[in-house]
């Protein structure tokens, strides 16, 4: 018996519904696209005024200006390693010090704390990410810059201050201010922000997926380090990228504490400087078309770059662990 | 590996004893006495008696909400992840009530594992994912693994599938495979008694079948209980079958008597689909 083929299948397929809709359609569409080319407009718009803003402190200076350390207006020597160093140093150090707590906390907040504490304490932290720098600038300068001033750095000089190698990390006089307490100010500020990011992307995990686990007879430190962490290593890398980007960029809270001075050196009390605010304390004082503000534009085409290569080495770092997991 | 069969039947000496295993009367592995269960202050389990003979498949039906699911989560102590959730009574396993504070989970989970209804691979390796809940409990040298390993797969007739690709994801499997994958990652830790929480009700037709094939192999060795939603796989797969409705045991008995002449007329009119 042979079936007749069906004719009005073809004239089916345009649903009427599907009509209504077509005429905003297109306008929709040219919306959406151009707030995407957007992106990219904005961005390339930036990086060509910073980079060109910055072109004569690099023609002047060539590749020195990125190993040259000094930075004197009288003379008109400018350099950008110190401010570089200074920024890379920090932000380092605080993410060191922000990294294990935000994580600590996350694991805390989403396998231990009874829940009526994880809600609160849960609160509080995206309070405390909320909280504007200027506030923990202010608290650096008043409180932490004093207490590093007086027992700190006294108490590491006390510990290290005879060690071979490690003398060098605390030498300098007491004045509180310097590369330690920016950083230390930095991770008390980006720690919520992490952890905040960390405790999403744990709480966002299937609960079967942890409950499998579990069910294996796994430990809860089991199922973070073996279920949870993997599942997540997307987000929690993301989140450490994010905090990262906000410490480098970091200007006012770090401007009142960092000492404001160019110089590399080993220690982590001696005041230093970044990029974000030497560019903040000098920028009023540079007259237009001064090799000073090229310098300074020029700086902030590195703080960009060194963001960019920041984010694109952590994409890599994640596509490599994909690939060696299977994926 | 050699399975001792402990079986005491009377039939066991006289030739005809092929038949006679079905009716033979197994110990128990696992015994639920006088069971209560609350979720913070709603009671979801009423006075449950129940008892898991050993080596066979309990079916556990009913109804959304009976409590079935929340019974198997008794039996592994899964729900003391979740604070508020609490149970009394006693459930006996290894001559030891399991609701006693002092049952080292770990070690009672390795014994008891589970099975979840969506299939939940973990972001490893197919062999990590075996390997994981072995090198939980103990250490094993690399060639030992891999035989733990490739046992486990062969037992739910998944190595000749993944052989070449073991080191492959095992989110990148089928979800009849992830789900056959997930059974013996936790035959692997060596268990007596298997959990299925539903374990076929996001798998297309052909993955239950082999899902239902493989849990009458694997019961000549694990105690397992099955709570399903289907009524023809409670009837196929199981040796006994209890019914529960609204947080109670109504009914249990064998599964040729329960579904042919039930006692209650509740478990008539559930398995006869008139509501549920």
């Amino acid at each position: 018996m042979e079936i007749p083929a069906r004719q009005s299948l073809p004239a089916m397929k345009k649903a009427p519904s599907q009509q209504g809709g077509q005429k905003g359609d297109p306008a929709f569409r040219l919306l959406v696209t151009a707030t995407g080319v957007g992106v990219l407009v904005v961005l390339g718009a930036i990086i060509a005024v910073m980079v060109s803003g910055g072109w004569k402190a690099f023609s002047t200076f060539g590749p020195g200006f990125l190993v040259s350390a000094v930075w004197n207006p009288v003379t008109q020597h400018f350099g950008a390693a110190a401010p570089v160093f200074g920024t890379v140093i920090s932000s380092a150090l605080a993410l060191l010090v922000a990294v294990p707590l935000a994580f600590g906390t996350a694991f805390w907040l989403t396998a231990l704390a009874p829940p009526s504490a994880a809600a609160v304490i849960g609160m509080a932290v995206q309070l405390l990410a909320a909280v504007p720098s200027i506030i923990f600038g202010m608290w650096g300068f008043f409180v932490v810059v004093p207490v590093v001033a007086h027992y700190v750095q006294p108490a590491a000089r006390q510990l290290l201050g005879h060690v071979p190698g490690l003398s060098a990390l605390v030498a300098g006089a007491p004045f509180g201010t310097g590369l330690f307490t920016a950083a230390l100010i930095l991770a008390v500020m980006i720690t919520p922000s992490i952890t905040a990011v960390m405790r999403d992307v744990f709480l966002s995990m299937p609960t079967v997926l942890r409950e499998s686990g579990y069910g294996l007879g796994a430990t809860r430190w089991e199922v973070m380090r073996h279920v949870v962490l993997p599942w997540s290593r997307q987000g929690v890398v993301g989140g450490i990228v994010l905090g990262m980007g906000r410490a480098m960029g970091e200007t006012m809270a770090v401007t009142f504490v960092i000492g404001d001075s160019n110089h590399i050196g080993w220690s982590l009390f001696a005041p230093a400087n970044t990029i974000a605010s030497l560019i903040a304390l000098e920028f009023p004082e540079s007259p237009a078309g001064s090799l000073k503000l090229a310098a300074l534009m020029a700086l902030g085409a590195i703080l960009m770059a060194i963001s960019f290569v920041t984010l694109w080495f952590s994409r890599w770092l994640l596509a490599r662990g994909e690939q060696a997991a299977g994926r | 590996m050699s399975i001792e069969v402990p079986v005491k039947t009377a039939g066991m000496t006289q030739p005809d004893s092929a038949a006679a295993p079905k009716e033979a009367p197994h110990p128990v592995a696992m015994q639920v006495k006088g069971l209560n269960f609350y979720y913070g202050t709603s009671h979801a389990l009423h006075d449950i008696s129940l008892d898991f003979p050993e080596r066979s498949v309990t079916g556990m039906i009913g109804p959304s909400g009976c409590g079935k699911s929340t019974l198997l989560r008794v039996l592994n102590r899964m729900y003391d992840l979740y604070p508020g959730q609490r149970a009394t009574g006693e459930v006996i396993f290894d001559k030891q009530n399991i609701l006693n504070s002092g049952v080292d989970l770990n070690v009672l989970r390795s014994r008891i594992g589970m099975v979840f209804q969506k299939p939940t691979p973990f972001p490893m390796s197919i062999y990590d994912n075996i390997a994981f809940g072995i090198r939980l409990h103990e250490r094993v040298s690399r060639s030992e693994m891999d035989g733990r390993v490739e046992d486990a797969l062969r037992r739910v007739a998944l190595w000749p599938e993944v052989q070449d690709r073991l080191s492959a994801s095992a989110t990148a499997l089928s979800g009849g495979q992830q789900q056959r994958l997930c059974i013996a990652r936790t035959i692997a830790v060596r268990p007596e008694v298997i959990l299925l929480d539903e374990p076929t009700s996001a798998l297309d037709p052909v993955s239950t079948a082999r899902i239902e094939e493989l849990l009458d192999e694997l019961k000549t060795e694990f105690t397992i209980a099955i709570v399903t939603h289907n009524m023809q796989q409670a009837a196929r797969c199981a040796d006994q079958v209890a019914f529960f409705y609204m947080g109670r045991l109504i009914e249990v008995d064998s599964t040729a008597r329960m579904f042919t002449t039930p006692r209650e007329q509740q478990t008539q009119d559930y398995i006869t689909g008139r509501f549920g």
